[in-house]
């Protein structure tokens, strides 16, 4: 009935085969002597949740309560900031704000592009 | 528009942050950057960019909130507490206006909108701890948390696991902590679920007399703002002590295989 | 944000209708959409510890509020009528409501 039932759990091809190749900060911070506890992009995250609540397309309390859901289920085993990420574009897929392919085709040009820099 | 401006932060910008304004109490070290790039990272650009471009938030707004998340950590908490013991009149200030006292430590609850963040919001109040009163906060909808003089929640706050165990029993949560208070001391939750938003000031501990504001800042940690930890001489890193939560939460999905 | 909307004044905005140190009871009503009033403390007896500020009815609870102003309250609560067999005589809880969750009980 209304928009706000509970997200739908079912993995998302795209996002699962982000995982288990242990990049997760945790692990991989530690090979390269780097000490702060964060990756980099955790603030950018914020920014970009901070910045869909104001406007409306994804109030704080509604993404937590997805986050929740998600955290639970089939995010459980992956640490917190990368889960926060996985959980954000999961929800954004689900509603229709982004499509999986679109999402595809959009992280292979950032990849280039960060790999050409 | 330059690519940088329609993209926000640039990997240059965003990495290498070795000092963090107001941080997390520690100054890291300037540290290299990781050799790699990983899919979490280009996933964040990713959905960000194409956020920007579906016309869901500007770049500008974006950054405004990334440097914003970036600048706020627990050291300006652990400056207003030992501001308030060291100053009286300041300490009955913070209590009368919260959010108007911060200003005094460098902090603005408007920030960076005017009006605040869509989670902070401007009602900041101190929760004064007494020797027969402890607070201990938390917020079970959702994990509201007092970010401009906190920083960035710790992952376990936001847990289900303590927002539904800390309301219920508070003192064995607590214990797992390794806080373990007398049943004469009174343990009250402040269940964070609307606008205000809170911090304790706990009892300032035995052994701190002379001290300096700042010597006495590095004792208030994140943990004894929450209220999950209380201030002592040589404690000024939070570790958490691994006790197993005795009665753990199950989840969603444990509960649906047991009714397999 | 809800800065730019108009707060009319309206029936239940004009005065606090509860003042601290009043006993309160946490209304049960149904909700449609998330609600910020949690289960556990739904027909719970407080008190009024603080009056904090006026705002306006929260948007996931305004499907039969007309957008008004109303008080705020934080309500503190024995552990002890919060929960079953709850051992510790003095520990407490308290939490944030907004008037229209909220109707007085007797001395």
């Amino acid at each position: 009935m209304s928009a706000k039932r509970t997200i739908d759990v079912g993995p998302v091809a795209l996002l699962e085969a982000i995982q288990h190749q242990g990049k997760e900060w945790d692990v991989i911070a530690p090979r390269y002597g780097v000490t702060n506890p964060n990756p980099p992009w955790k603030s950018s995250l914020t920014g970009t949740c901070e910045c869909l609540s104001v406007g409306g397309t994804l109030p704080a309390l509604e993404r937590r309560k997805a986050e929740d859901v998600l955290a639970d289920s089939i995010y459980r085993e992956v640490p917190a900031p990368e889960r926060d990420l996985l959980a954000l574009a999961h929800i954004l897929l689900r509603r229709g704000l982004v499509t999986e392919s679109d999402l595809a085709e959009r992280m292979h040009t950032v990849r280039s592009r960060l790999q050409a820099g | 528009m330059s690519a940088a401006d329609k993209h926000g932060h640039e990997r240059e910008h965003a990495h290498g942050h070795g000092h963090k304004h107001g941080g997390d109490g520690h100054t890291h070290k300037a540290a290299p950057m990781v050799e790699e790039i990983t899919d979490y990272e280009v996933l964040e650009i990713a959905v960000r960019e194409l956020a920007i471009e579906h016309g869901l938030f500007t770049a500008e707004d974006h950054r405004k909130f990334t440097e914003w998340a970036e600048a706020v950590g627990p050291a300006a908490g652990s400056r207003l507490v030992a501001k308030a013991w060291t100053d009286p009149a300041f300490k009955a200030r913070l209590l009368k206006d919260g959010t108007e006292a911060c200003k005094e430590v460098g902090i603005d609850w408007a920030e960076p909108t005017g009006f605040g963040t869509p989670s902070d919001y401007t009602n900041f109040r101190v929760l004064e701890d007494t020797p027969t009163l402890h607070h201990v906060i938390v917020c079970t909808l959702c994990s509201c948390y007092p970010r401009p003089l906190l920083g960035m929640s710790p992952e376990w706050y936001r847990s289900t696991n303590y927002r539904r165990r800390l309301v219920r029993w508070p003192r064995e949560v607590l214990a797992e902590f390794g806080l373990i208070l007398p049943p004469e001391v009174e343990i009250r939750i402040e269940d964070s679920n609307q606008k205000c938003r809170f911090m304790v000031m706990p009892v300032r501990p035995q052994g701190t007399d002379n001290w300096s504001e700042e010597k006495l800042a590095a004792i208030v940690t994140r943990d004894c703002m929450i209220g999950v930890a209380l201030p002592r001489p040589g404690r000024t890193t939070d570790i958490h002590p691994v006790h197993k939560a005795r009665r753990p939460v199950q989840s969603a999905a444990q509960h649906a295989r047991a009714a397999e | 944000m809800k800065k730019d909307k108009v707060a009319k004044s309206q029936n239940g905005g004009a005065r606090a209708r509860f003042k601290v140190g009043d006993r309160v009871q946490v209304r049960d009503m149904p909700n449609i959409f998330y609600t910020r009033t949690q289960n556990y403390v739904r027909g719970v007896v407080g008190t009024i510890a603080e009056c904090t500020y006026r705002d306006l009815i929260p948007e996931d609870e305004a499907f039969n509020f007309d957008g008004g102003l109303e008080q705020y309250y934080i309500v503190r609560f024995r552990q002890k009528d919060l929960w079953e067999e709850y051992p510790f005589e003095r520990d407490t809880l308290q939490t944030e409501f907004p008037e229209h969750w909220l109707e007085p009980v007797g001395h």
